[in-house]
């Protein structure tokens, strides 16, 4: 099945939701890929006759920020399930924009929220179709579509501390 | 209970509660379910005025729960409120007997344009 997802509609997704649940302007960077420090990554997959993934990265404060402004709220101090929630909601709308530009025939899963300093999310037999750098306020952020190399299965792996929800 | 809200994630029920209040239904009492099921249980002896629940939810989704109440022949108006939108979903959501399905990411004035001819003016 043709994939109709491309860079610039990850683009419009990710600033409509941005915008429009969290009046958060945000504009696309060349910052490079990289985090460091205390992270988190939400993701969902997407299975069927296209099989791949969505990943959001950013740091613990962009999280917070980022919940504060969902829940129309102070951005929590730290990371907390509200924070993770609002983490993999993100994931869960930018992942069911990108299946509703697809054909039919995907799945969507479950979003998965991984925290912490020290953790790699590998998701093996995949590859990088679209990487997007995000920048506001709070510094840079990623969106990331991951697709399915033929023949090979994918899963997620994870090392580390982190916490998965 | 007037209204039952059904998303697995609680921050996304804040948020909808949220917006039913800035659609000027403050008086309507609004129930919350994780999931399918839990819905199923909290329906038991209530009759509401409308259900909004999410599609992707663990346990029970959001369809398969539409179908449990309309194969109980419960007419309470439906509407789904998720992230995925596609033809082929919307095809299946108003077969199945909801009555509007409303996108995310969504504005309020998207919740109140599909509440007001159901639950009338505020």
């Amino acid at each position: 099945m043709p994939n109709k997802v491309n860079a610039q509609l990850l683009e419009t997704i990710v600033k409509s939701i941005f915008t429009t649940m969290m009046d958060l302007p945000i504009d696309q960077s060349e910052a490079p890929w990289g985090l460091g420090g205390d992270r988190l990554t939400s993701i969902v997959y997407l299975e069927g006759d296209w099989n791949g993934a969505v990943s959001l990265e950013c740091t613990a404060s962009q999280a917070c920020q980022f919940a504060g402004r969902f829940l129309s709220m102070d951005p929590p101090d730290a990371v907390d399930d509200d924070v993770r929630d609002v983490l993999g909601e993100l994931a869960n709308m930018i992942g069911g924009n990108v299946k509703s530009a697809m054909a039919t025939g995907v799945r969507l899963s479950m979003p998965s929220v991984v925290d912490g300093d020290d953790y790699e999310l590998r998701i093996c037999g995949a590859c990088v179709q679209d990487r997007l750098a995000f920048r506001f306020i709070g510094g840079d952020f990623w969106v990331t579509l991951v697709t399915k190399k033929d023949g090979v299965p994918m899963s997620a792996v994870h090392r580390s501390t982190a916490q998965v929800n | 209970m007037d209204i039952l809200v059904v998303d697995d994630s609680r921050t996304m029920r804040m948020i909808l509660q949220r917006a039913i209040r800035q659609a000027g239904y403050r008086a309507l009492t609004v129930v919350e379910a994780e999931n399918g099921v839990q819905a199923l249980e909290k329906l038991r002896g209530e009759r509401p005025k409308l259900i909004l629940s999410d599609w992707n939810m663990p346990e029970m989704s959001g369809i398969d729960f539409l179908k449990e109440i309309r194969a109980a022949n419960n007419r309470v108006p439906f509407g789904f409120v998720t992230s995925e939108i596609s033809a082929e979903m919307k095809v299946l959501a108003m077969s199945t007997g909801a009555n509007f399905l409303i996108g995310k990411p969504f504005t309020p004035e998207a919740i109140e344009e599909a509440l007001s001819p159901i639950l009338g003016g505020n």
